[in-house]
């Protein structure tokens, strides 16, 4: 059989993780243009969340995901509205805003930390019968498929928002020209304020299935931020399609790079890539001049 | 006392890396989160020259600074041409290439255990082994990196630096090749950085991988942002500031690891009010 099945699924499983992270950081940089080093800091919180409220207090699953979700949606319009907005207001240059998303992300990660510990937790004994599917001989648990199937779905979702309703349509005017969009008539600050909740709900999705998949760490949002805007920026940053080929194509990179050398160096072969890119094709793979 | 002195080698030290990062930040405008990286190599390469080869710490020194100097000079040659958030972006990628580095060529660098036994410097029969010495020597460094900063900043070479900042490519027109500036001044922004990271090295006496990781780059961003981009005064405020900071958490009666993270929570709400309310820092006179 060998290690070649399970190293494919591994890949699939990494890339679709990140195609998760990479999409709505997309999504959002697209409308807003905020390089939000903030976004991953959200999978964190709606993952803590879980662990919080079904670990800690024994609140149903049913009840506890929606609501790690929504506190993931709800931090990401606080910070839309009272970070981003009032520096995209100044017309600031990008500098300002990636500090300032940085300053909230490691500001966010400590208050988790003071809060749950730095300790590892685990939240997969919520789930008491984990099946494990066997694909080619390939082993795959249920919380992998599910990730994969989230991943193959947010894209698909979102590719029928942008180009089938109202809502997306504007969303897609705004990514073109802000300014223009404003002057036929669309409620700009609203359509990103909403697309900033959405991108937070699906890194909230996100940050809770890798929590059931991997464990919690307060450093998880911002490590999985990493490779997300790793495959943002070499997918063609904005481009949410870029964005989820990249995607796998650096979980592929990172499960067959770590083949030949060993687990740890995942994150120097991830940002290798990310610099060959922006050396030879700084507009991403499918980004636009 | 003890305690005084060792905040005020510490306060040295971070005075050091926050006017190396200045220099190319505040005064060129590269926002660089790669800092701890280049502190990183000049602080393994003394360590090891000194605790496995016996090498003299002032040698040592030296080929840090050298060797820092190197990788920047390639490293500075391969973002030259990114721009904003892409150079940031790739800055952070490189600093986690070193940490890995750190972490996991284990024959060299001890992997997470880290280098241990590093002795204090020595120069001609004379050893900066008391506080007190090591504190002069610190403070004598920051001076001279203060004034090597000061030479730089008011020579021509540091006007165009700021020219730079303000317009790559308006300098540009005029005939600067703006690339030997960027160069430059990396290189030897990295050159001072590695010389904190020696004297750090030898201090501690012990160096982990964790010391040099992004955490830290972006530890050295808030002290330069707090206390001002483009000032030399600003940057040492700054490391003041922060390094006190914990300190006084402390006495408040935080215990000593919740103190970690609210540091932590502290400089990152600092950077957030920061960008929103005064982007120049306390003593900065260049606005973002």
């Amino acid at each position: 059989m060998g290690i070649i099945p399970q190293l494919i699924a591994n890949s699939i499983i990494a890339g679709s993780t990140y195609a998760l992270v990479a999409v709505s950081f997309n999504l959002v940089y697209g409308v807003s243009r905020a390089f939000n080093l903030a976004h991953g800091i959200l999978g964190t919180v709606a993952a803590y969340m879980v662990f919080f409220l079904a670990e800690q207090n024994g609140v149903p699953l049913a009840a506890a995901i929606p609501l790690g979700i929504a506190a993931a949606a709800l931090a990401g319009w606080l910070l839309e509205l009272y970070v981003f907005r009032p520096l995209r207001e100044r017309k600031v240059i990008d500098k300002v805003l990636i500090i300032a998303s940085l300053g909230v992300s490691v500001a966010v990660e400590g208050i988790v930390a003071i809060l749950f510990t730095n300790q590892y937790q685990s939240i997969a004994n919520l789930i008491p019968h984990l099946g494990i599917l066997k694909v080619g001989g390939a082993a795959v648990t249920s919380v992998q498929a599910l990730i994969i199937v989230c991943a193959l779905l947010t894209l698909v979702g979102f590719w029928l928002m942008l180009s089938y309703t109202r809502f997306g349509r504007a969303a897609r005017a705004i990514a073109d020209d802000e300014e223009v969009a404003k002057i036929v008539g669309i409620n700009t600050p609203r359509i990103i304020a909403f697309i900033a909740v959405i991108g937070a709900a699906v890194m909230g999705l996100t940050g809770i299935l890798a929590g059931f998949d991997t464990g919690l760490e307060p450093n998880m949002g911002f490590l999985l931020l990493l490779d997300g805007a790793i495959a943002a920026v070499v997918g063609g940053i904005g481009n949410i399609y870029g964005a989820f080929i990249a995607a796998y194509l650096l979980g592929f990179a990172e499960n067959f790079g770590v083949w030949f050398v060993s687990g740890e160096w995942k994150y120097a072969i991830a940002f290798l890539a990310l610099i060959l890119c922006l050396l030879f094709r700084p507009q991403g793979i499918l980004g636009r001049k | 006392m003890e305690y005084l002195l060792h905040l005020a080698i510490l306060f040295s030290i971070f005075g050091i890396f926050a006017l190396s990062l200045d220099l190319i930040a505040g005064y060129t405008g590269l926002f660089s989160l790669a800092q701890a990286a280049f502190y990183g190599i000049g602080a393994y390469t003394t360590a090891l020259l000194m605790a496995d080869a016996g090498v003299n710490f002032f040698v040592a020194l030296v080929l840090g600074i050298t060797l820092a100097a190197v990788v920047a000079f390639v490293i500075g040659f391969v973002f030259s041409g990114l721009r904003g958030d892409y150079y940031i972006l790739g800055t952070v990628g490189f600093n986690f290439i070193i940490f890995t580095v750190f972490l996991n060529w284990q024959s060299l660098t001890g992997g997470p255990l880290g280098v241990a036994g590093i002795a204090r410097p020595e120069l001609f029969g004379f050893s900066f082994s008391s506080s007190g010495s090591f504190f002069l020597l610190s403070l004598a460094t920051l001076a001279v990196a203060y004034g090597v900063s000061w030479f730089i900043v008011r020579s021509s070479f540091g006007r165009v630096l700021r020219a730079i900042r303000e317009d790559e490519e308006a300098i540009a027109a005029f005939g600067y090749h703006t690339l030997y500036f960027k160069l430059a001044i990396f290189v030897i922004s990295a050159g001072m950085a590695a010389c904190g990271g020696a004297l750090l090295a030898s201090y501690l006496s012990f160096i982990d991988p964790n010391t040099f990781g992004i955490t830290s780059s972006i530890f050295l961003l808030s002290i330069i942002v707090l206390g001002g981009l483009g000032s030399l005064r600003g940057p040492v405020l700054g490391a003041l500031v922060l390094i006190l900071l914990p300190e006084a958490l402390r006495f408040v009666g935080f215990p000593d690891d919740i103190a970690a993270e609210l540091r932590q929570v502290l400089y990152g709400l600092l950077l957030v009010f920061l960008m929103l309310y005064r982007p120049q820092g306390f003593l900065g006179e260049f606005k973002l």
